[in-house]
């Protein structure tokens, strides 16, 4: 049974990861068996929830008195990639030539969508063992939700483009020589842009890798067809500031033109109107009274212009978004979200698993 | 000698934090001085044409305002001007080169969508030329969130170990030169004053560091100024409102007094720790971010909060 994934996506700074762990607590809570993974966390929120020395295994994490259980892992993308390397190698010692290249040292973790190629991977690794019912990710906050999407069509281009053909296959004719001798422009490009050398070692990475490459091929297929899976969901995370609004509405536009499930908006750090208004304060008390009085009204006024912005501003995005978009409002909590207890104290604001369809 | 006083800016922070605001009030700062200022989006964001009530910015610099222009930059326009600039190869860059063979190069040469970026403004510093002058007096880089704008500075070193030799190589190692010298480059952090902000800008500022860059100043970003009781008597006002009914407004005082002293807090760590100089922007309770708001943070880089 595959489990069902939910994608927190939305740009930096807007509460993703602190969302993605309510979240996962949050169901474990009500009965889901959950994991949740994390891309980038604060070191903070790391050791709260206890992963800040595990690698790319689930930590259990434990809450008292939950119905269900909750897991957490933290994405560590060169593990992943050597751990895909080991399984499509044809030989451990294949593996090892490859995992000792120079340029997948150096390179490996920088590669052109690797990043989120591995998160992907991760995602179906996770949905796929038949431990969890839901998987919850924390996205890394690229700007552009294409990323995650694109990355496994984007490292097979990588991995299968005319370039990286020419130069395992010119190669593997008669090694790095063979290189010198080709007339063809491409290459002559190529080689006065980083060096011959340099071209040498991703040659003779490419020359090694090409091997195992029809073992990605068919996983990245796999992948792709899990995030396009008809149950998997795009929650949008933002906060009620103007420049937050147009980035949530960027990543919008990215899922409707890739069909992806838009669940809705979860606006963090949301502001409300003062309770009680200017007239209430009482005409006299201890201390300088009028000097209080003048205060304490300057700050509703100030408190309720600030709940008032972010109100407008929530309305604005809610009417650009599609009609009747579901919209989760998270009260500013006035404290930093650290400790399980205040990740456990957003329950009631956030969304319950059936709420996302 | 203000500290925003060189011919580069690159503008830097954690996501959230405020850079575009920041380099769009650094870009009306510096034009309203006279001079001819670039303001630069990285990775092809488009967000600061709308801030002028213009069309999104593009690779042709287009104008925002007087003295001010804007361009935003995506790695593959940029390595294209720089191969048909270095190699002269202008008829074999068609499509099907750039799809087929410069897209996934630039994802198998690690840092190199990075190093094309100030790589660009390298070029436009350097040779761009308007009746023999210079034509940008200024340039300002609006970084990446992602890496924080770090990976986009170590880039060129990054490119300059890798490549070993060629144009790549000498145009990283120029790149290099040009971003380290503290007179010609400054590097402008931007913060909320917040607890995580706070520490996640410090921990940045020693990635920084380490890297051999220094920080040239701070701004913080939605800073609000409110007055607060006076914290003897406050015990017995916040008894006698609760007592009668008016708990909220204490939750409501108590709420501004943590802010106020985040504020405070996040002011002397970041300018103690850091060591530049520390501008502040006013939260801004608007709808819409333009040319009112711009200008009115524009003229908070005047005054310094702490120099």
């Amino acid at each position: 049974m595959t489990a069902q994934v939910i994608m927190c996506c939305g740009s930096g700074g807007v509460g993703k990861t602190t969302t993605s762990a309510a979240l996962a607590l949050a169901w474990a809570n009500a009965g889901d068996r959950v994991c949740v993974l994390t891309v980038d966390p604060a070191k903070r929120l790391a050791d709260s929830l206890s992963i800040g020395e595990i690698g790319g295994q689930p930590t259990p994490i434990s809450i008292p008195d939950a119905l269900g259980t909750c897991h957490a892992v933290m994405l560590d993308v060169k593990e992943t990639f050597e751990g895909l390397i080991h399984r499509f190698s044809e030989s451990t010692e294949a593996a090892e030539k490859i995992l000792a290249n120079r340029y997948f040292q150096f390179a490996c973790t920088k590669l052109g969508g690797v990043h989120e190629y591995m998160a992907a991977e991760k995602v179906r690794e996770l949905a796929t063992c038949g431990l969890y019912d839901v998987i919850v990710v924390d996205t890394p906050p690229t700007r552009n939700a294409l990323d995650f999407l694109q990355a496994p069509e984007r490292m097979a281009n990588m991995m299968d483009g005319t370039v990286m053909r020419w130069l395992s296959a010119s190669g593997s004719r008669g090694g790095w020589r063979a290189l010198e001798l080709g007339s063809e422009a491409i290459g002559r490009v190529l080689r006065t842009l980083v060096g011959q050398s340099t071209i040498g070692e991703i040659a003779q990475f490419f020359d090694l890798f090409r091997h195992l490459w029809s073992g990605f091929q068919s996983r990245s297929l796999e992948v792709q067809t899990l995030l396009r899976a008809s149950d998997t969901r795009f929650l949008l995370v933002t906060t009620p500031s103007p420049a937050a609004r147009s980035e949530a509405l960027f990543f919008l536009e990215q899922l409707k033109t890739h069909q992806m499930c838009f669940a809705g908006f979860l606006v963090n750090r949301v502001e409300s109107q003062p309770q009680s208004a200017a007239s209430a304060i009482p005409q006299t008390g201890p201390g300088e009274w009028d000097t209080l009085r003048t205060q304490l009204t300057e700050l509703i006024a100030l408190q309720s212009k600030i709940a008032d912005a972010h109100r407008r501003n929530i309305r604005d995005l809610a009417a650009a978004g599609p009609t009747n978009a579901p919209t989760w409002l998270i009260p500013h909590q006035g404290r930093p979200i650290n400790q399980m207890h205040d990740l456990l104290s957003l329950s009631g604001w956030l969304p319950a698993r059936q709420d996302l369809g | 000698m203000s500290p925003l006083n060189k011919k580069v800016l690159i503008v830097t922070g954690k996501g959230g934090t405020g850079k575009t605001t920041a380099a769009a009030a650094l870009g009306v700062w510096s034009a309203n001085q006279g001079l001819n200022t670039l303001l630069v989006e990285c990775n092809g964001a488009r967000s600061i044409g709308s801030l002028f009530d213009q069309p999104p910015n593009t690779y042709t610099p287009q104008r925002l305002r007087d003295s001010l222009f804007g361009m935003s930059i995506t790695s593959d326009e940029a390595i294209e001007d720089f191969v048909i600039k270095q190699i002269k190869v202008r008829a074999l860059y068609s499509m099907v080169f750039r799809n087929r063979v410069m897209g996934p190069f630039m994802d198998a040469v690690p840092g190199l969508h990075d190093a094309v970026h100030l790589g660009k403004v390298y070029d436009l510093v350097e040779n761009e030329v308007t009746n023999g002058r210079p034509t940008w007096d200024r340039i300002i880089v609006d970084a990446p969130a992602t890496g924080h704008g770090l990976h986009m500075l170590n880039a060129s070193r990054s490119m300059m170990d890798l490549t070993r030799t060629g144009p790549i190589h000498e145009n990283a190692k120029l790149v290099h030169t040009m971003t380290s010298d503290r007179a010609q480059t400054g590097l402008i952090m931007t913060c909320l004053p917040e607890e995580m902000p706070v520490s996640e800008t410090l921990e940045l500022n020693e990635q920084l560091s380490s890297a051999g860059y220094s920080v040239s100043a701070i701004v913080l970003n939605e800073m609000v100024n409110a007055a607060l009781p006076d914290s003897s008597t406050w015990p017995d006002v916040s008894a006698a409102l609760i007592a009668d009914g008016c708990s909220d407004l204490v939750d409501l005082v108590e709420r501004h007094c943590t802010r106020g002293a985040q504020q405070a807090d996040a002011q002397s760590k970041l300018h103690t720790t850091i060591q530049a100089p520390l501008f502040e922007f006013p939260m801004l309770l608007s709808t819409e971010l333009g040319l009112p708001e711009i200008n009115r943070l524009a003229e908070q880089l005047n005054k310094p909060v702490a120099p």
